[in-house]
């Protein structure tokens, strides 16, 4: 029969966009650079300032609100209304992982600016320019006896946070491609290599440290071990859709082999993101060239393929439904 | 009138009773006790949206129209519908709607218009008409319309005037098998789809062509597993993907697949001998006409085994007399329009289903019934529209000596038009009033019609939209939508007498007059005034109902009006005894059987019988006295046969800009077998050439399996060059662009189905 | 105890028709483009064996709604009588609904910025003792709604006749909405 049902269009309109591939990427990347930056900090801080440890915590206390304003914002502004936001902060829903995003992000986003402000406050009070926050740094001040209470309460947060953005997706069974216990955790540990990738990246260029090719062979070595968990369980991700059944197999194999999305995971997901950072850090490894160049880029293919991966992963899912 | 000023009260009366109706089906009563606020209101009229005339139902809610569903009085609708008839408030509310008349400025077809009041408009067109009565003569001005009340005011006016070129859109449509049944029964009969166990279909397509009543009892007969339903149609139609069998004929050759029928029968004496003997003359030249026409035979024809005519002949045979050979609306249709029509009688009277329950029945009007219960039971009605007697020769020779003897003078012969006008033989042409009608779009080769329309002194037309003929008038009329306006009664009569009346459901929204109001003003202005026994809708009605108040309020309340007179199938003796015993002076007609046998005995055929063999038709068309073989080629040498008809949310010409409608349905893309694509290098979508010695036209292909290799298809109404259509301008083809002007002999009927060929764009 | 309404759709009686639809556009005014109801027609199999299914596409009003349990606004609700409804004043728009629909029941309502899809019209018809515009409209009677409590509504006679089935069933959402499965299978 030729159609006479009028329009189809609805039916397969793509209803989360770009906006909420970078929002999830962004809040990931939050998480992910806080949590580094503790483990940092807890881990390797010592008091010796100069150190790229220093100036992976600093980057990752700046990153964090960064990253998750702006995500938010863009949230905010991708909504069909946006001025009706506030619903979010009035109404609950227990049962939406949307609804528990938002308490966690209201508890998260004060939390991590005070970390902000207790890593800076020394650097906001040498300049004058910042002098209408020391009121608030006095504030802030006051939680210092609290601070590694604060810590672990962040670490919970931004825990909470990276896997939520999994969870939000995980949670609708009517995309196959989501609807995977695997996501979160897949979302956790790609957060965790850009939270890595960018501390990186950004202590290097703002914070100027030392570095010497002890802690570059390091930091390679750290990206190649995030790398190396994410492969398997992004393997694992799609065995565990295969062997689901039916529409779901189904839609796993549309979106590993048809079209422009299939192509987006196998040279962006796959080959930017985690082939590339591979093959650098096993030739410096080999060669034992440690430049401060090799860490760069790798961090930039790092965030790039994680950030395609929230592209692939929300575009498909919304393609391919089986 | 009385019953006028009583009309507010009734639908007072209406609005607290509609609680009631609606509940009917599905039974939601005992669902909540919240009531209908006061506001609600309900006003039942009939449906225009097609030529169907459902009744219908508007539940208005401060003045303006919620939902239009079906009039649940009217027991065989229910509450029920269509896509087109539910549209009909986009129609009303649409901003591409005609609200006050044109005149036109620049030339002919050019579009350009000056917007002028009625008065001013009235007047030009009485003027110029009765200009062009003083110069040419009266019968130089052609009337044509759409069939119902606006054919039966065009044709009352035209007779006025003095002109005898009346034309309906019967010839377009439905005049092969209207033919057929005056020179086999002299009237039309109906199907009793409910009642019958086996039904054989030529393509009546009840699923996409809606009446609402036949096509909720064919659904039922298809969702029954106890029925049977075999479907012949080239196409994967709707109701072939519903029956039990399909068979994908060649287009054109349904007379073969019945005259095998025949044969058959015939041959195997398997028919109701009875029937055939007590009833009908001229049984011994058919058996002659069908002595080749074997299933082997047909088999070359139709492309259907010869082994299928052997068992569907058998399986008809075996559910006689409830079984239907259904021989549709519309048909396929070809040359030999009128001998399948016919065949297609002849098969059910061979199966002496005639006046059987689930067979075919005769229409139970108000006359017949009162004539057979010798007493008033049903109201007759006057007729409002009178019609004098105009002696003068039809510019299309119909109902006259020659090839059109046998067409009806009241409906005519459309194809004849443009070489009558363009040879001005027999007599000069210079007017045309269309009402309601699309010649452009409708009928055969536009192209040429729109020639001759351009030779006209003076076109006027009505319509709700400027279609592409509209485009071609000096002055048009708009009316007003069906749902602001009231009409006469209408006579709905099948198996009881019925009769529904359209009631206004909302003030015109605009400066639009309804056809009545129209043609009364005219008459009026032209001196014709005196033609007609009322003055406007309200004493039009009240003169039809010969001041029956009762009929006018229960018309008026419940759009419809039955009588409770029970019905019965003659040749059914039980149905005969209830009848009789409701009405004991009946008893007079019983003959020995229990029946009324003298209906069937009393036709208005001239031997008063059921006609297998037509002495009149044979004798001035030797050989069409009894259905046999004749040319039934359509394809005319060319590769493909295209073939036309409706999707359920379009009808032929009206719908294709209604908003609702043409956002389900904008265009129509030909049907193409993949073979055949792939053969053209054709992808879905494409856009070719479809070309014959007519026209070649643009289209694009939509490919599916569901159509012969040898065929395609296309909705119609498509491909409409009048800009002011702005949804659908532009959009698909036009298939009439195709057709030939030859129409079939001795019905005129136009040819639907053409030889085509495939040409890559 | 609320109501238990039921929709059954008999796909033996359909003929695709899209009145249904039209009626549903009327009804509940919604605007050009969108859908909350659409029958769609899939021709099956090759020249000449040919069948047809017929597929009605609305909200089937889910016992276990996905879309309520993931509304993070509490926008979409559901009835004590079951059905599922949208509070457009507290729809942020968010689309989460729309994606956890496994019926693509939901869309935006171009004109409002909500969130929109059938409520058996609720507030028009069916809280005033009308039938669903749909069902009233059916040329064919393929449409039957009621209360399932009672014995003698067309669906209660009608569930225990006829082999019903509940559309995505093995999802659990538990539809309001039941079809009986075409019975006509390919044609030879």
């Amino acid at each position: 029969m030729s159609p006479m049902w009028g329009s189809v269009e609805q039916y397969s309109a793509i209803h989360w966009s770009w906006a909420i591939a970078i929002y999830l990427f962004l809040a990931g990347l939050s998480s992910g650079s806080i949590i580094v930056a503790l483990l940092v900090k807890w881990n390797r801080h010592e008091r010796s300032n100069s150190s790229i440890w220093d100036a992976m915590i600093k980057a990752g206390s700046v990153v964090a609100p960064v990253a998750i304003f702006l995500g938010l914002l863009i949230l905010v502004i991708d909504l069909g209304r946006p001025l009706s936001f506030y619903w979010l902060l009035i109404r609950y829903n227990i049962t939406s992982v949307m609804s528990l995003g938002v308490l966690f992000l209201l508890i998260y986003t004060p939390i991590v600016m005070v970390f902000m402000l207790l890593v800076f406050e020394r650097t906001v009070i040498k300049y004058p320019f910042f002098a209408p926050l020391e009121s608030l740094i006095n504030v802030v001040k006051s939680f210092h006896s609290y601070a590694k209470i604060i810590e672990y309460f962040l670490f919970g947060a931004a825990l909470c946070v990276g896997s939520y953005t999994g969870f939000l997706l995980s949670a609708l069974y009517a995309i196959p491609l989501w609807n995977s216990p695997l996501l979160p955790i897949l979302f956790l540990t790609s957060s965790l290599s850009s939270g890595v990738a960018v501390n990186i990246l950004i202590g290097l260029l703002f914070f100027k440290s030392t570095i010497n090719p002890e802690s570059i062979k390091y930091l390679l070595v750290l990206d190649t071990r995030v790398i190396l968990t994410e492969l398997p369980l992004l393997g694992l991700f799609f065995i565990g859709l295969f062997y689901a059944g039916g529409d779901v197999s189904h839609a796993a194999k549309m979106a590993l082999t048809e079209g422009f999305w299939a192509g987006i995971f196998w040279f962006g997901v796959i080959g930017v993101g985690l082939g590339l950072p591979l093959i650098t850090v096993i030739i410096a490894l080999r060669s034992h060239v440690y430049r401060v160049g090799y860490v760069v880029i790798n961090s930039m293919v790092v965030i790039l393929g994680v950030l395609m991966l929230r592209y692939y992963i929300i575009y498909a899912g919304q393609i391919y439904l089986g | 009138m009385a019953y006028f000023q009583a009309r507010r009260d009734f639908l007072k009366l209406a609005t607290k009773s509609a609680t009631a109706t609606v509940l009917i089906p599905g039974s939601l009563g005992a669902l909540g006790e919240v009531a209908l606020r006061g506001e609600d209101k309900f006003v039942r009229s009939i449906c225009e949206m097609c030529s169907s005339r459902c009744p219908m139902e508007a539940r208005v809610i401060n003045g303006k129209t919620v939902l239009l569903q079906g009039n649940a009085f009217a027991k065989e609708m229910g509450t029920s519908l269509c896509a087109k008839g539910v549209a009909g408030s986009s129609q009303l509310y649409d901003s591409q709607r005609l609200v006050s008349p044109l005149i036109r400025v620049g030339k002919r077809g050019e579009n350009r218009w000056r917007e002028a009041s009625f008065e001013e408009a009235l007047n030009l067109v009485s003027t110029k008409l009765s200009a062009l009565k003083e110069r040419y003569g009266a019968r130089s001005v052609i009337f044509s319309s759409k069939t119902g009340e606006h054919y039966d005011l065009l044709r009352s006016f035209a007779s006025a005037f003095g002109s005898p070129n009346v034309f309906s859109h019967w010839s377009s449509c439905p005049i092969a098998i209207e033919s057929a049944f005056h020179h086999t029964f002299g009237e039309k009969l109906h199907r009793d789809f409910e009642n019958a166990t086996y039904i054989l279909n030529f393509g009546h397509n009840l699923f996409e062509g809606l009446d609402i009543s036949l096509t909720k009892a064919m659904a039922h007969f298809c969702a029954n597993p106890s029925k049977k339903l075999v479907v012949l149609d080239p196409r994967f139609s709707i109701i072939a993907a519903k029956a039990d069998e399909w068979h994908s004929i060649k287009p054109g050759s349904d007379l073969a697949f019945v005259l095998a029928l025949l044969h058959v029968w015939i041959r195997d004496g398997k028919f109701d001998h009875t029937f055939v003997e007590q009833y009908t003359i001229g049984f011994d030249a058919l058996v002659d006409a069908v002595k080749e026409t074997t299933p082997q035979w047909q088999q070359t024809r139709t492309g259907i085994d010869a082994s299928v005519v052997e068992r569907i002949a058998a399986e008809l045979y075996a559910a006689t007399p409830r079984c239907i050979i259904d021989w549709g609306h519309k048909a396929t249709t070809t040359q030999a329009e009128f001998q399948r029509s016919r065949a297609i009688l002849i098969a059910n009277i061979l199966m002496g289903n005639v006046e059987k329950e689930g067979g075919i029945y005769l229409t139970k009007s108000a006359k017949r019934v009162n004539a057979l219960a010798k007493e008033s039971i049903v109201p007759e009605l006057n007729d409002p529209f009178p019609r004098l007697q105009i002696n003068e020769p039809r510019i299309d020779g119909a109902g006259e000596e020659g090839a059109y003897c046998f067409v009806s003078k009241q409906h005519g012969v459309l194809t004849a038009i443009p070489e009558a006008i363009l040879s001005q033989k027999p007599y000069e042409i210079k007017g045309w009033f269309l009402t309601r009608h699309n010649p452009l779009i409708t009928v055969a080769d536009p192209q040429k019609m729109k020639e001759a329309m351009e030779q006209l002194e003076f076109i006027v037309v009505n319509d709700i939209y400027l279609s592409d003929t509209a485009m071609m008038a000096d002055v048009i009329l708009p009316e007003c939508t069906y749902l602001e306006r009231d009409e006469g009664i209408s006579t709905l009569t099948c198996k009881v007498p019925t009769y529904a009346m359209r009631n206004k459901i909302v003030a015109p929204l605009h400066e639009n007059k309804s056809a009545i109001e129209i043609i009364r003003a005219l008459a009026e202005r032209m001196g014709y005034g005196s033609h007609y026994a009322w003055k406007n809708s309200s004493e039009l009605r009240a003169f039809q109902a010969k001041g029956n108040a009762e009929l006018l309020q229960t018309l008026l309340l419940r759009g419809v009006a039955s009588f409770d007179v029970p019905f019965f199938c003659a040749r059914e003796s039980s149905l005969v005894e209830r009848f009789c015993e409701r009405y004991p002076k009946s008893r007079a007609w019983v003959d020995a059987q229990g029946c009324f046998g003298h209906l069937l005995t009393h036709l208005k055929t001239p031997s008063g019988k059921i006609e297998i063999y037509c002495d009149a038709v044979e004798k001035i068309f030797k050989g069409y006295g009894v259905p046999r073989s004749v040319d039934m080629d359509v394809s005319q040498g060319l590769p493909y046969v295209l073939t036309s008809g409706k999707s359920a949310v379009h009808t032929n010409g009206h719908t294709q800009n209604v908003p609702y409608l043409s956002r389900l349905l904008s265009s129509n893309p030909i049907w193409m077998h993949p073979s055949t694509a792939k053969a053209h290098g054709l992808k879905m979508g494409d856009t070719f050439y479809l070309q014959n010695a007519i026209a070649k036209e643009k289209a694009t292909v939509f490919i599916t399996e569901g159509i012969r290799p040898d065929t395609l298809f296309a909705y119609m109404g498509f491909g409409r060059d009048a800009p002011s259509l702005a949804r659908t301008h532009g959009k698909g083809t036009n298939v009439s662009k195709f057709l030939s002007l030859a129409s079939a002999p001795i019905c005129g009927a136009m040819i639907t189905n053409v030889g085509v060929n495939i040409i890559k764009a | 105890m609320g109501k238990q309404y039921r929709l059954i759709y008999d796909e033996n009686l359909c003929i695709g028709c899209q009145a249904c639809s039209v009626a549903c556009r009327v009804e509940n005014s919604v605007p050009d483009e969108v859908y909350r109801l659409q029958v769609h027609l899939h021709t099956k199999g090759e020249f000449p064996n040919l069948g047809m299914n017929f597929e009605r596409l609305s909200c089937v009003m889910c016992e276990n709604p996905p879309c309520v349990s993931v509304c993070p606004t509490n926008a979409s609700f559901q009835s004590k009588d079951g059905l599922v409804h949208i509070d457009e004043r507290a729809c942020i728009a968010c689309k989460y609904c729309i994606l956890a629909c496994p019926y693509h029941a939901r869309f935006i309502n171009p004109l409002k910025n909500v969130v929109e899809k059938c409520n058996f019209c609720y507030e028009t018809r069916v809280s005033k003792e009308l039938l669903p515009a749909c069902v009233s409209i059916c040329p064919t009677d393929a449409l039957s709604f009621g209360d399932m409590r009672h014995k003698h509504s067309l669906v209660h006679q009608k569930s225990h006749k006829e082999v019903l089935v509940f559309p995505k069933a093995h999802l659990g959402t538990k539809p309001k909405v039941a079809f009986i499965p075409n019975r006509k299978g390919m044609k030879s």
